[in-house]
């Protein structure tokens, strides 16, 4: 199917215009480092109060659309406007970022360097404080404070470094993969920390690699693959787009033949579980005809199931597909070229 | 574009208590200060330490027929020698205690005494086969000895007083052959306000206002790029560059290490101070009399003033640019790499600073001293050994001035594209490039 084709669709089963005008919204951006084109002409709009999916590759260009939605990169063409202003014109403090290098003062202590961050954001030495304990309490670290940060493990530094994206209450709060090395507990407590968020009106926007944490959370989406949107998106909308659904069922007759589904017209064979089998219907054609089907044929059936493809393999099929097609392209491209003396 | 306070005084203010906290800051302030002081109490010391073992010589005369007597002569020489240059000899009763020449009446203890360490020297005065006095000195020291010299000059100013007295000429009239010449030194511009007096210690604070411009320089610059490239390496330079705009961020950096810096700089002069005034009471106590070997000058304020601002101006214009010199690089081991031109540049001043002292009205001199990057060196030292006027000196400022916040501006673009470039090696190219879509 064509990428631009999907996202199309995408775009028209979003609710627009209303929303567009208190969204955040990244508006044609390109940009080049030297040769390479980290992002082309990429568009995508993030509703405010949501938690929002930035997914891509390594080098997708997921990083480049952050530091140009913070404007601590500039973009070479291309506009980003929250709530009808522009990103260059909003104060500091409107975003919160998380960086997916860590880094703080390591020599530091905890309190102190988290404190001067807030007065970064203009926060009263006095609130941060407050809030500073606060946020270590819900971290269960709250005897960290006099303690300097190279004195911490990892995934406690992680912790802090959070803190110091969020002290000052931003409206707006963009993470580069912020669950990769934490523990099942600690991803726990940020997911929590994610939802309160969300829950008082804050528009988080994260990327990462793990889709279950996607699954999850996220209420839209965008697949960036080599500085392209290729789809974005509400969760929902991005999976019926893909014109299809899984159907996953099971039989009690077990070791039977099941080359019969494959004979319904339509129905793809995907996969066969340990017990059950995974088929793919196209958009328009009723699923539940599977199942009258097997009826009719007498099977006992243990369990149906309709479910929309999940966004790892809309993941892979859209990101995949162009890797594979663009290799070959290249391997097309270089086979009649003689190689330079 | 935001205001550049009070963010810049934030950054400042963790930079300035980061780096004054820290043990390396500490030590080396405190090592400093104190090598400082003892400088200053090196000269009192010295001589408290020549006092307190003072040469202790014998005379035997074996010639007969001189017109002074050389036990006064020696002992003359001996203690205007060991003292300040061209000072007059000390009064009689505190000369006992400099130096002891006595008359050896038993040449042959004498010797002993010396080969015994007892007597430092046995000085043999005999009338040699052609008229000229002959001198022998028996001693255990090498021909650099203090004493020795002195008694070689001793055993000259002898024998030449001994030929004229020989050639008929009266001791009142050689004294006189030797009585220094009428010598003045009459400036061409009536408002040179050198004097010969004061004119050592003009040259000796153009060394130290060129020395302490360029160590500032050189250490805090230094101090500077490091703290901008272990930002960057340590990676919470994207926390920072969220948090706040380049500008304020590199005005912040600049600021606080300057405080820091002149916190060194202030223990420093507090110890200078300190050893001066300890030098009264420490040369009562050793029993020799403290005085410098020069004056200062009289400064007014507006001098020390002057020197002042171009001292902090040229100070931060370095920085600054020690600021994105750090900004490009990935790692702290390539920072030395990324100053290198700002070294030569600094180096470039300073050097031509010496060169200029001896020469301080050729005109490139005074050109040189205009220009931004050696102004800091060049108009306070020809402030102080020359004349200038004082649209010269408010030019210069100005210029400073005015390169100052232009380089401010080139650095921060510079910073902003820098600190998010990362690589083995961020070439200028690549941050110009950078920096043309730079906030």
């Amino acid at each position: 199917m064509d990428a631009r084709l999907v996202r199309n669709r995408a775009t028209i089963g979003r609710p627009g215009g209303a929303h567009a005008a208190m969204s955040l919204v990244i508006d044609h951006i390109t940009k080049r480092f030297g040769d390479v084109v980290a992002l082309d002409d990429a568009s995508f709009t993030v509703e405010p109060g949501r938690i929002f999916g930035l997914l891509g590759a390594n080098g997708a260009g997921k990083t480049t659309s952050m530091r140009i939605v913070l404007d601590i990169l500039r973009p070479d063409s291309g506009t980003v406007t929250w709530q009808g202003a522009a990103n260059t014109e909003l104060p500091r403090r409107t975003w919160g970022y998380l960086p997916e290098e860590r880094g703080l003062y390591a020599r530091m202590k905890v309190g102190e360097q988290l404190r001067f961050f807030s007065a970064l954001y203009g926060v009263p030495d006095a609130d941060a404080r407050a809030v500073i304990d606060e946020w270590l309490e819900r971290f269960r670290i709250p005897d960290y404070l006099d303690r300097k940060v190279e004195e911490l493990s990892k995934g406690n530094q992680q912790k802090i470094q959070f803190m110091a994206a969020i002290l000052h209450d931003p409206e707006v709060l963009i993470m580069d993969e912020p669950f990769t090395g934490l523990d099942p507990v600690n991803v726990r407590l940020l997911k929590e920390a994610f939802l309160q968020m969300r829950d008082r009106g804050k528009t988080l926007i994260f990327s990462t690699h793990q889709m279950e944490q996607v699954e999850e959370l996220c209420e839209a989406i965008a697949i960036v693959d080599r500085g392209k949107v290729i789809v974005s998106g509400a969760v929902r909308d991005v999976k019926r787009a893909m014109g299809r659904q899984v159907v996953r069922l099971a039989t009690d007759g077990d070791g039977r033949g099941v080359e019969w589904l494959s004979n319904l017209p339509g129905v793809t064979f995907t996969a066969q579980r340990a017990d059950y089998v995974e088929l793919q219907v196209p958009a328009g054609q009723d699923p539940a005809s599977i199942l009258s089907a097997a009826l009719e044929r007498g099977e006992r059936v243990t369990r149906f199931e309709i479910a929309d493809p999940s966004l790892e393999e809309i993941f892979v099929e859209h990101v995949g597909r162009r890797a594979v097609s663009e290799e070959e392209e290249h391997l097309a491209a270089t086979a009649h070229e003689e190689p330079p003396a | 574009m935001s205001n550049v306070f009070p963010n810049a005084l934030h950054v400042a203010r963790r930079e300035y208590l980061f780096r004054v906290r820290g043990r390396t800051f500490v030590i080396s302030t405190a090592l400093l200060a104190i090598a400082v002081a003892a400088v200053t109490m090196v000269p009192t010391i010295l001589g408290a330490v020549g006092v307190g073992d003072p040469p202790e010589v014998a005379v035997h005369v074996a010639a007969d027929d001189l017109a002074t007597d050389p036990i006064v002569a020696i002992q003359a020489v001996l203690i205007a020698g060991g003292g300040p240059e061209g000072e007059e000899p000390a009064p009689d009763g505190e000369s006992e205690e400099r130096a002891r020449v006595t008359r050896a009446d038993d040449p042959e203890a004498a010797a002993d005494a010396v080969r015994a360490e007892e007597l430092d020297g046995l000085l043999t005065i005999t009338r040699g086969a052609s008229g000229d006095l002959a001198f022998e000195y028996l001693s255990g020291s090498g021909p650099t000895d203090q004493t020795r010299v002195l008694i070689t000059q001793a055993a000259n100013a002898m024998t030449i007083a001994d030929r004229l007295e020989r050639a008929g000429i009266s001791a009142g009239e050689s004294a006189e052959l030797f009585a220094p010449p009428d010598f003045t030194a009459v400036a061409a511009d009536p408002d040179d306000a050198r004097g010969d007096e004061d004119f050592g210690g003009s040259i000796i604070l153009t060394y130290v206002v060129v020395i302490l411009t360029f160590m500032a320089i050189l250490t805090y610059g230094n101090w500077v790029a490091m703290s901008v490239a272990e930002e960057k390496s340590g990676r919470v330079m994207e926390l920072l560059i969220t948090a706040a705009t380049p500008r304020q961020l590199l005005t912040g950096k600049v600021l606080g290490t300057s405080a820091a810096g002149l916190t060194q700089y202030v223990v420093m002069i507090l110890a200078v101070v300190i050893g001066f005034v300890a030098n009264g009471p420490l040369s009562a106590a050793l029993g020799v009399e403290g005085q410098l070997p020069f004056t200062l000058p009289d400064l007014e304020i507006s001098w020390l003033l002057a020197f002042t601002v171009f001292f902090l101006l040229g100070f931060i214009l370095y920085a600054t640019l020690y600021a994105a010199a750090g900004s490009m690089v990935s790692r702290i081991e390539d920072v030395q790499q990324a100053v290198g031109p700002l070294i030569y540049l600094a180096m470039a001043g300073y050097l031509s600073s010496f060169v200029a002292m001896n020469i301080p009205d050729e005109p490139w001199v005074k050109i040189a001293s205009l220009v931004p990057f050696f102004s800091p060196y060049l108009m306070p030292a020809r402030m102080l050994l020359s004349t200038v006027a004082l649209w010269e000196v408010l030019l210069a400022v100005l210029l400073l001035a005015v390169t100052v916040v232009g380089a401010i501006w080139v650095a921060s673009r510079i910073y902003s594209a820098g600190v998010l470039l990362y690589g083995q090696r961020v070439g200028i190219r690549s941050v110009l490039r950078a920096t043309r879509v730079a906030r």
